[in-house]
C-alpha cells in the first residue's frame, strides 16, 4: 500500500480513521539512551509518531535501529528520557504509576515475539490473566468472554491445555486472545511472527488484520515487508530516528 | 480464580520445592508444638502436685536412718528405729499457733511395713476425710473410699464392702461382716482435735472401719481386687476401693483408716508424721514454719514445695533447650524460603514483566510472592500443629508422663500457630517479593 512514510501526519494513511480525528496516541521528539558497561547508547534520538484511532501502523527497520525501544516507550513499558507522549490527550510522561497500571490494564494490549504465557496456567487461565489482578474472583461473564476470544483465535478446544502442550503458533494465538479479552483500544505487537514459520506467521497476521478491521488501533514492529504492507502506514526507522 | 490462583498454581508446579519448604517448616512447628504440649502437660502435672501439696508442711520426728520414704517422709529403719509423734498432742499444738487460720488440713499418718502375699508393702494409716481434702486429685477407679458409698455407676461388687458402717443393711454380706473387735468405738485421740478444728470447716472423721484403699500400682502388683482380704497384724483389712493412677507415691501403697492401723499394730494414738496444708497460695509459709517450729520443739518441719519446684525447674530447662533448637529449625526454614524465592524471582522475571504489562501493579506482583510464602507457612502451621498434637499424645503415652493431666485440643491455638507461621514465612519473602515488585516490564520482556 503506502510505503512512503514520514513522521509528519500522513494524509494518505488513515483508512479506518478520518483525518480530522485527534490522534489516539501521540509521541513527539522521544529520546532514550541506555548505558551498558559504561558506554552510553542513544537508542532513540528524537522520534515522533501519531496514531489515529483505528489505524494500523507498522514500524520497520534494521536490527538495532530502535524499533523495540520505541514500541516499549509507546506502550508505557519504558519511560523515555525526554519528549512527549500522550494517549487521548492524557500526558503519559508525567502520569502516576497507578494511572499507567490502569491504562495497561484497560486500554493497552501488548504481544511479543515470544508468547510469554505463564507456564503453570492453562490457555484459558492465561487468557483470563488480565482479570486476575486482584482478590476479586473472575466472573462467569469474563470466563465466557475468554472462551470467545480463544474461539476467535481458533483454539476453542484447547483452553484446558498448558502452554507447554501447545505449538508456537498456538501459544502466540493464546497471547493474542489474552490481548483481546480486555477490549483494549490499542494493540502493540513486537515482531509477533518473529519466532514462527511463514505459514503460522500468516495466520497470526491474518488475525491481527481482522482485529484491526474490528476497530482496534495497532502498532506493529516487523522485519517482514509483506506483513508491513498489510498495515495502513509503514514507519521506517534507522539509527534511532524515523526516516 | 483471582490473584491468589497465580501463587497457588506456581507452588503446585514447583511441588518439590514447595514440599521441601513445607517439610522444614512442619518439622519446626511439630517440635515446638509437641514440646509445648508435653511440657505443659508435665508442668501441669507438677503444678497440680504443687497445688495439691499446697504450702504443705511435713511435721515429723527427727530420724537418723534414711532408707524408706513415703510422701517425702523418711521412715528410717521400720523395725527398730522409728520415732513416733503423739497424734493428739501434736495436733493440739499445731492448733494453737497464731497462724492457725491459714491451715486448712492437718493429716496425720502412720506407716506400717508389712508383707502381703510375700511382698513388702507400705500400709499407711490416714484420716480419709482429711486425706481427701489434701489430695483433690484422687480418683477412685473402682469401689469407693473406705466409709463412702461407691458411685452408682461403679456398683459392681463395691456395694457390700464399703458397708463396714452398720447403716448399709440393705446389702447383707454373704459372710459375716468381719468387724473386728480391736476397733474402738470412740474416736478419742483425734476426736478432740477435730472438735477444736470444726469451726474451720473440717469434716469430722467418724470412719474407723477396716476398709482399705489400694494404690493402682500396688493393686496390680499384689493382684488385689475389691472385696479381697489383706492381713494386718492379728486382724485383716478389706479392699473397698482402688485408686486410679495418681503419679504419686500413693500408687504404691495401701491406705487404711489411721485408728484401725494404730490399733492393729498396737500403736494407739501414734503417728509417724503429719502433713499440714496451708489454705492459700502465697501465704506466709515461712512464718507458719517458724511458728510450728516454736510450738513443736525436737520435731522436724519441712516444706514439700522445694522438691517440686526443683523438678519444675528442670522441666523448664529442657523446654528452653528444645525451644531454641526449634527456633533454629524455623530460622533455617526462613532462610530457605528467602533464598529459593530470590532465585525464583530471577527465573520468573519474564512472568513478572507480563503481569506488569497487563496492568498488575507493583503491589499485586509483591502480593503474589508474598501469598506464595504465606500459604506455605499457613499450611505448615496447620499440618505441624496437628502432627505435633499427635506426636505429643504418643510421647506422653510412651513416657507415661502425663501425671494425671490431659491434652486438650484448642482450635484457637491451631489458628494462632498457622497465623504466626504465615507471618514468619511472609517475613522471609519480604526481600524477594520487594525485588520482584521492583522489576520493570521493559527489562524483563523486550528481546534485543
Ligand atoms: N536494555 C538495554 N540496555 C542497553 N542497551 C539497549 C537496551 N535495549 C536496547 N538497547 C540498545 O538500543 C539499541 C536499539 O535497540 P532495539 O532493541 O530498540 O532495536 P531493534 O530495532 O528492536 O532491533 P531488533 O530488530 O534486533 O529487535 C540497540 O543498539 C541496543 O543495543
Ligand atoms: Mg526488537
Amino acid at each position: 500500500m503506502n510505503t512512503a512514510a514520514t513522521a509528519a501526519p500522513d494524509l494518505g494513511a488513515a483508512m479506518n480513521a478520518s483525518i480530522d480525528q485527534a490522534p489516539i496516541l501521540h509521541a513527539v521528539d522521544v529520546t532514550k539512551s541506555f548505558t551498558q558497561d559504561g558506554t552510553p547508547t542513544q537508542a532513540l534520538k528524537g522520534v515522533s509518531l501519531s496514531v489515529a484511532p483505528g489505524e494500523f501502523v507498522s514500524i520497520v527497520g534494521r536490527s538495532g535501529s530502535g524499533k523495540s525501544t520505541f514500541l516499549s516507550v509507546l506502550s508505557t513499558l519504558l519511560r523515555p528520557d525526554s519528549g512527549q507522549l500522550t494517549y487521548n490527550g492524557f500526558d503519559l510522561t508525567t502520569a502516576s504509576e497507578a494511572d499507567i497500571d490502569g491504562l495497561r490494564h484497560r486500554d493497552f494490549a501488548v504481544i511479543f515475539q515470544f508468547h510469554y504465557l505463564l507456564p503453570y496456567l492453562t490457555a484459558l487461565e492465561n487468557t483470563l490473566l488480565p482479570f486476575m489482578r486482584g482478590l476479586k474472583p473472575v466472573s462467569r461473564a469474563q470466563k465466557e468472554r475468554a472462551r470467545e476470544c480463544l474461539e476467535r483465535v481458533g483454539l476453542a478446544d484447547k483452553g484446558h491445555r498448558l502452554p507447554g502442550q501447545l505449538s508456537g503458533g498456538e501459544q502466540q494465538r493464546v497471547a493474542i486472545a489474552r490481548a483481546l479479552v480486555k477490549d483494549a483500544q490499542i494493540l502493540f505487537a513486537d515482531e509477533p511472527t518473529g519466532s514462527l514459520d511463514s505459514a503460522t506467521g500468516s495466520t497470526v497476521m491474518e488475525l491481527l488484520s481482522q482485529i484491526h478491521k474490528d476497530g482496534l488501533s495497532v502498532v506493529m514492529v516487523t522485519h517482514n515487508e509483506q506483513y508491513a504492507s498489510l498495515s495502513d502506514r509503514v514507519v521506517r526507522m534507522a539509527d534511532g530516528l524515523v526516516v | 480464580m483471582n490473584i491468589l490462583t497465580i501463587a497457588l498454581r506456581n507452588s503446585r508446579k514447583k511441588w518439590v520445592r514447595t514440599l521441601l519448604l513445607l517439610l522444614v517448616f512442619t518439622l519446626g512447628v511439630v517440635s515446638i508444638v509437641s514440646l509445648n504440649f508435653v511440657s505443659r502437660v508435665v508442668g501441669e502435672g507438677l503444678e497440680k502436685k504443687l497445688v495439691s501439696f499446697g504450702a504443705n508442711i511435713l511435721v515429723s520426728p527427727i530420724s537418723e536412718k534414711l532408707t524408706v520414704s513415703y510422701g517425702g517422709f523418711a521412715l528410717g529403719d521400720m523395725l527398730f528405729d522409728v520415732n513416733y509423734l503423739d497424734e493428739r498432742d501434736t495436733i493440739a499444738r499445731i492448733d494453737a499457733i497464731a497462724l492457725r487460720k491459714n491451715i486448712s488440713v492437718i493429716a496425720p499418718k502412720l506407716v506400717v511395713m508389712d508383707r502381703v502375699q510375700g511382698m513388702a508393702v507400705a500400709i499407711v494409716g490416714v484420716r480419709f476425710a482429711q486425706e481427701k481434702q489434701l489430695k483433690s486429685y484422687w480418683d477412685v477407679a473402682q469401689g469407693a473410699l473406705p466409709g463412702e458409698e461407691p458411685a452408682p455407676a461403679k456398683k459392681a461388687g463395691g456395694g457390700m464392702h464399703a458397708a463396714s458402717t452398720p447403716a448399709s443393711a440393705h446389702t447383707p454380706p454373704p459372710t459375716p461382716a468381719p468387724t473386728p473387735a480391736p476397733i474402738p468405738a470412740e474416736t478419742s485421740p483425734t476426736g478432740l482435735a477435730q472438735a477444736a478444728m470444726a469451726p474451720l470447716g473440717l469434716p469430722k472423721d467418724t470412719y474407723s472401719g477396716n476398709g482399705v484403699l489400694v494404690g493402682s500400682a500396688a493393686a496390680a502388683k499384689l493382684n488385689l481386687k475389691l472385696g479381697d482380704k489383706v492381713p494386718l497384724g492379728k486382724t485383716h483389712m478389706l479392699v473397698t476401693g482402688i485408686l486410679a493412677p495418681t503419679g504419686s507415691e500413693d500408687d504404691n501403697v495401701l491406705l487404711a483408716d489411721l485408728t484401725f492401723v494404730q490399733n492393729a499394730v498396737g500403736r494407739t494414738g501414734k503417728a509417724n508424721f503429719l502433713e499440714v496444708a496451708a489454705l492459700c497460695s502465697g501465704c506466709p509459709i515461712e512464718d507458719i514454719v517458724n511458728q510450728l517450729g516454736a510450738a513443736l520443739p525436737n520435731v522436724e518441719i519441712k516444706t514439700l514445695r522445694n522438691i517440686v519446684e526443683q523438678r519444675m525447674y528442670s522441666v523448664h530447662f529442657v523446654k528452653r533447650l528444645i525451644l531454641s533448637v526449634s527456633l533454629v529449625i524455623l530460622l533455617t526454614g526462613c532462610s530457605m524460603v528467602g533464598i529459593s524465592m530470590l532465585s525464583a524471582v530471577n527465573e520468573r522475571k519474564k512472568e513478572i514483566g507480563i503481569l506488569r504489562s497487563l496492568g498488575f501493579s507493583r503491589r499485586a506482583v509483591f502480593s503474589i510472592f508474598f501469598a506464595e510464602a504465606a500459604s506455605i507457612g499457613l499450611l505448615a502451621g496447620v499440618v505441624g500443629y496437628l502432627a505435633g498434637f499427635a506426636v505429643s499424645f504418643r510421647i506422653l503415652q510412651v513416657l507415661e508422663l502425663s501425671e494425671g493431666a490431659t491434652l486438650s485440643f484448642e482450635p484457637l491455638h491451631l489458628l494462632a500457630t498457622a497465623v504466626i507461621l504465615a507471618l514468619l514465612t511472609s517475613l522471609a519473602s519480604l526481600v524477594p517479593a520487594w525485588k520482584a515488585a521492583a522489576i520493570e516490564p521493559s527489562e524483563a520482556l523486550v528481546t534485543l
